[in-house]
């Protein structure tokens, strides 16, 4: 029973260190057994500084600005994906509160739709450490949750943005607690016209005489059309602890999106009215029961999702007359079950055991089809699935310097059982100094075809193998400080992986794409993380963390004919470089941050030519903000003004879609004392 | 502390903006004797279509000319592409646009907006061009000296979301329309009204059309898929005449394969279609050919064109899709004689 308060104390003690880097590392004990949970797993967790820096950040923001992996944007709110270690969107599991929250039609997860006001932890596992939490991660997964809000009483606060291009961000949140009893609601309502200005550097503008002939072109300066949204989020929660060891939570969250999709670069329809609008309703909800007992616990979660999407595409044909070109319709519903238990049999010895299980009910209708009777057909599909997941994990720590687990599991998607899924782990501290730990792990996965892959219209491929992956990790991680002055950490790790059956869309001769497996792709890299604190003086503090990824992901497939030429090249959209790093100082009352953001240069042809769109050139994102906060005896405020993008660059996160220059925010954050 | 000053100020340079935009500097091309354009769509929503130009005597193709002679890029899939008057008109689909184009210079002329969604150009005169769109049941009628739209021949029994009209051929004063997706009909146009006059029923999706040395018409359906509300069925070969305006003759191939690039050669005489590999059938033929008279090379065929010149045979492989196409260059006989890469999927051809 005592270790297993210890292992759980430190592993608390290292979560609140790591959520708040104000404090300097202190009383951290590195001589001390590591927590046996993360054996020789590949962790990135981030602080609660990172989360609640903006009102108007997203989860894509915070991962591009604090972690190693590449976010893919087509601006603020507008499709924002993320992708590990060289491998595609789809390839990162995405869980909230235990649930998976990936779309279960698209395989992956759109990071503009999750708020980080609405996030209390988030985590990385990299690679082959998500085998851990979920099958199907080749990339890695991405842990998502709410946690109970620590404060007795009422507590309320409310934050306003103002920001360029008519953007507004509300936030409210208000909570109550007290022994046993924490309940909180959340409110954001986000809106913006998004309208900002660009260069059009893909088209030109003619300017013609009287008889229709051209005498000049320029490129023009254009707005961002058709990317207004306005995005509406609310969040109840509500726990329980008995204190005697039963723990039982509630999270509900609800979001309503209604966004319009802008134009590509070389769009000339646009002088016609249109309408290119994607509107989105989910609700997911999540009942957690944990039951702590010496040397055990069971966990029980329960969930329900409820997703509903709408796209329509309209057109004037004629002046007044807009009619509908497509209309597409789909509704998920996501029935959750997980049970797990941990146990404790002997002092070095840890055991857990899960069972997840997804039902997944998809109603996807893309278009509407008059057909030659009149009658209306509609083209889409309907179809559930059942999947589940079960693993056993066993820990064991030899020494106190050494720590082993392996971990099964089995995935069944519909009726295709997967292969078993092993995982092996180890790490060992190799010197006292800064308690440096190597780490290493081995896996296979597997990952199920998404539904729209199998059984989209047109196109779906029932056929499809589970792509398969094979990854390996080298790492080493080491902390230093000097109590109460710095504290220093950094984790560097290798990782090599191999993925077969790729599954890409290609273009079929009919008019639409159809899936395939098609590739076999060699992934490997190096990641590296840092993490330091510095108290120059008792009001002066220094803060920075940083993070820097090398991918060369590349087609290690067979020649798709005899001219191919993609064969050991990088994929494309993959950059072989990114790197990012924020910095903090704090001066009294006062704050600066600067946060930096680069990505190589990314491919978007499988040859890697560097033609007229076959790449994007590199960028560097730099974002500066001062706050300053205020302390009355009734109330706590802050003011913040944040410039986005400083350098007005130019730059392209997707081909064909212009991203905002410069651009500024004030945020007013108030919280009353009760 | 105020050491640490230039430390912070020379690294924030170091990290802050070093991108340099890259505008399209214009330079002169030449699209020079009588060689053929071939348009590459690029990849749907990636805004990365080109044009490229072979001229089969030098053996020299020319890549992104468009971008090179007008100092921007063509668009969103590019489509389909017509010479009148040594102007070509290349059709950008998802860009809903036309450009006009000198055919030797490469140089912008003018462009056609205000349309749904654009496939292909046809010429009734040279006042009058027929457009044909997906997602939309209208034949837009443009106006080439005003490059502007000047009206619409509205398809009967088609709805806007389903509305789908291809690939067009003239005879005498009809044009014949081919209406593809969820389609099983091609629509006779009197080009003096502007009015379907006429609708034959062929099999699901007839997508390419092409008339013979006898003025027939022949219709290549791609067959649909399965589950599609619109049915699925081996794609065929339809022989229509003209006069009665009724099927004369339908070959109907394998179900389940990808059939495409209808074209005609020896001027008229002999129809080319890709289904795997490259077939050819003389048009008085009453039977499909057993073998392919160039087999397929381990890959999906994206277009065809045969030369109105010598003979030779131009097939476009667009590899994995995500890379510059390769066209291999056979003889009359399918013998190999060349290959030259060109822009992503390569999909149409048109001859100068």
């Amino acid at each position: 029973m005592r270790l297993f308060i210890y292992v759980l104390m430190t592993i608390c003690s290292l979560a609140a260190v790591a959520a708040d880097p104000g404090v300097i590392l202190r009383n951290v004990d590195y001589t001390g057994r590591r927590p046996m949970k993360d054996i020789g797993v590949n962790r990135t967790v981030f602080d609660s500084l990172s989360l609640r820096d903006n009102v108007a950040m997203s989860m894509a923001d915070v991962l591009a600005y604090n972690s190693s992996v590449y976010v893919k944007e087509h601006g603020r709110a507008s499709l924002s994906t993320v992708a590990f270690r060289g491998t595609s969107p789809s390839h990162t599991q995405v869980t909230w509160n235990g649930m998976r929250i990936n779309s279960p039609m698209l395989g992956m997860t759109d990071f503009s739709t999750i708020p980080a006001y609405f996030v209390d932890n988030a985590s990385l596992l990299h690679g082959t450490s998500s085998v851990q939490s979920a099958g199907g991660g080749l990339g890695g997964l991405i842990s998502l949750s709410t946690a109970p809000f620590a404060h007795d009483g009422i507590a309320a606060q409310y934050i306003q943005g103002i920001g360029s291009f008519n953007t507004f961000d509300e936030f409210a949140r208000v909570t109550y607690g007290n022994d046993h009893w924490a309940v909180s609601t959340r409110v954001l309502y986000s809106s913006s016209d998004n309208d900002f200005k660009y260069r059009n550097h893909d088209r030109k503008e003619n300017i013609y005489d009287d008889d229709h002939n051209i005498i000049g072109q320029y490129y023009p300066e254009e707005r961002n059309r058709s990317g207004a949204f306005k995005d509406l989020h609310v969040m109840q929660e509500l726990y329980y602890d008995s204190r005697r060891g039963d723990r039982i939570g509630l999270s509900a969250w609800y979001n309503s999106d209604n966004r319009e999709l802008p134009l590509l670069t070389v769009e000339y329809g646009g002088e016609m009215g249109f309408e290119n609008r994607q509107r989105d309703r989910v609700f997911r909800s999540v009942m957690s029961w944990d039951h702590v007992r010496s040397g055990w616990k069971t966990s029980l979660k329960a969930g329900y999702m409820n997703s509903w999407t709408a796209y329509d595409y309209r057109r004037e044909v004629a002046e007044g007359q807009m009619v509908s070109m497509t209309r597409s319709r789909s509704r998920v519903q996501t029935l959750f079950g997980e049970v797990s238990a941990d146990w404790i049999p002997a002092r070095r010895w840890f055991v857990t055991a899960t069972l997840t299980g997804h039902q997944q009910l998809v109603r996807s209708m893309d278009r509407s089809i008059a057909m030659g009777s009149g009658a209306a057909a509609v083209i889409g599909y309907d179809c559930g699935r059942m999947e589940l997941s079960g693993a056993v994990s066993v820990k064991w720590q030899p020494t106190d310097r050494i720590g082993l687990s392996v971990v099964c599991r089995e995935e069944l998607a519909g009726y295709d059982w997967s292969p078993v899924i092993p995982a092996l782990f180890a790490d060992a501290r190799i010197c006292r100094w800064g308690a440096l730990t190597a780490k290493a792990s081995v896996s296979r996965n597997y990952r199920a075809p998404s539904l729209n892959d199998m059984y989209f219209m047109p196109g779906g491929n029932p056929s499809l193998n589970h792509e398969r992956g094979m990854t390996y990790d080298i790492g080493l991680y080491g902390a230093w400080h000097r109590d109460g002055v710095w504290a220093f950490s950094a984790d560097m790790s290798w990782f090599d992986s191999y993925i077969d059956d790729w599954i890409q869309w290609l273009p079929t001769t009919k008019g639409f794409y159809s899936p395939q497996n098609v590739k076999r792709v060699h992934a490997y890299g190096i990641e590296f993380k840092a993490n330091g604190q510095w108290a120059v003086s008792s009001d002066i503090k220094l803060y920075m963390q940083g993070s820097y990824s090398w991918t060369p992901s590349v087609n290690a497939g067979r020649h798709m004919s005899a001219a191919d030429v993609s064969i050991g090249k990088q994929l494309p959209y993959v950059p072989r470089h990114s790197a990012s790093v924020t910095g903090r100082i704090t001066w009294r009352r006062w704050a600066l941050e600067y946060k930096w953001l680069h990505y190589s240069r990314r491919y978007t042809m499988s040859s890697n030519d560097v033609a007229v769109s076959g790449s994007l050139v590199p960028y560097f994102m730099n974002n500066i903000a001062i706050e300053r906060s205020f302390g009355w005896p009734f109330a706590d405020l802050s003011l913040k003004g944040t410039i986005r993008n400083l350098f007005d660059e130019e730059y392209l996160s997707v081909l064909s879609r212009p991203m905002p220059g410069i651009n500024i925010q004030l945020l007013v954050s108030v919280t009353p004392k009760f | 502390m105020m050491r640490l000053l230039p430390v912070a100020l020379m690294t924030l340079v170091t990290l802050s903006s070093c991108m340099k935009w890259e505008d399209g500097a214009v330079t002169d091309v030449a699209a020079s004797g009588n060689g053929v354009f071939i348009v590459c769509e690029g990849n749907f929503q990636y805004g990365n279509a080109t044009l490229s130009y072979y001229d089969p005597e030098s053996g020299h193709c020319g890549n992104e000319l468009f971008y090179h002679a007008n100092g921007m890029k063509l668009g969103d899939v590019g489509q389909s592409m017509t010479i009148r008057d040594g102007v070509g008109w290349i059709v950008v689909n998802s860009s809903h646009v036309i450009f006009a184009v000198d055919a030797t210079t490469v140089r912008e002329r003018g462009r056609v907006t205000g349309l749904s969604s654009p496939r292909y150009i046809h010429f009734v005169n040279d006042r009058k061009a027929y457009v044909s769109q997906l997602w939309d049941n209208r034949i837009a009628i443009i106006d080439p000296e005003s490059y502007s739209v000047i009206g619409h021949i509205v398809c009967p029994d088609m709805s806007v979301e389903s509305g789908s009209t291809e690939q067009m051929v003239q005879c005498g004063e009809k044009v014949y329309v081919c209406c593809w997706s969820y389609q099983n009909r091609i629509m006779r146009i009197d080009t003096a009204s502007d009015r379907v006059d006429g609708v034959l029923t062929v099999g699901c999706q007839p997508r390419e059309i092409a008339v013979d040395a006898r003025g027939k018409l022949w219709v290549l359906t791609d067959g649909g898929y399965p589950g599609s509300p619109a049915g699925y069925e081996a794609p065929a070969l339809y022989r229509i005449d003209t006069e009665e305006f009724r099927v004369e003759r339908m070959f109907r191939m394998e179900i389940g394969n990808d059939v495409s690039g209808l074209c005609m050669a020896e001027n008229g005489n002999m129809l080319y279609w890709i289904d795997g590999g490259i077939w050819r059938m003389p048009i008085d033929s009453d039977r499909l050919p057993d073998a392919p008279v160039i087999p397929t090379r381990d890959t999906k065929y994206f277009g065809l064109t045969v030369s109105p010149y010598d003979g030779d045979i131009y097939v476009a492989d667009a590899i994995d899709y995500q890379q510059p196409g390769v066209i291999y260059r056979y003889t009359a006989e399918g013998d190999l004689t060349g290959s030259f890469t060109v822009g992503v999927n390569p999909t149409a051809f048109c001859w100068k």
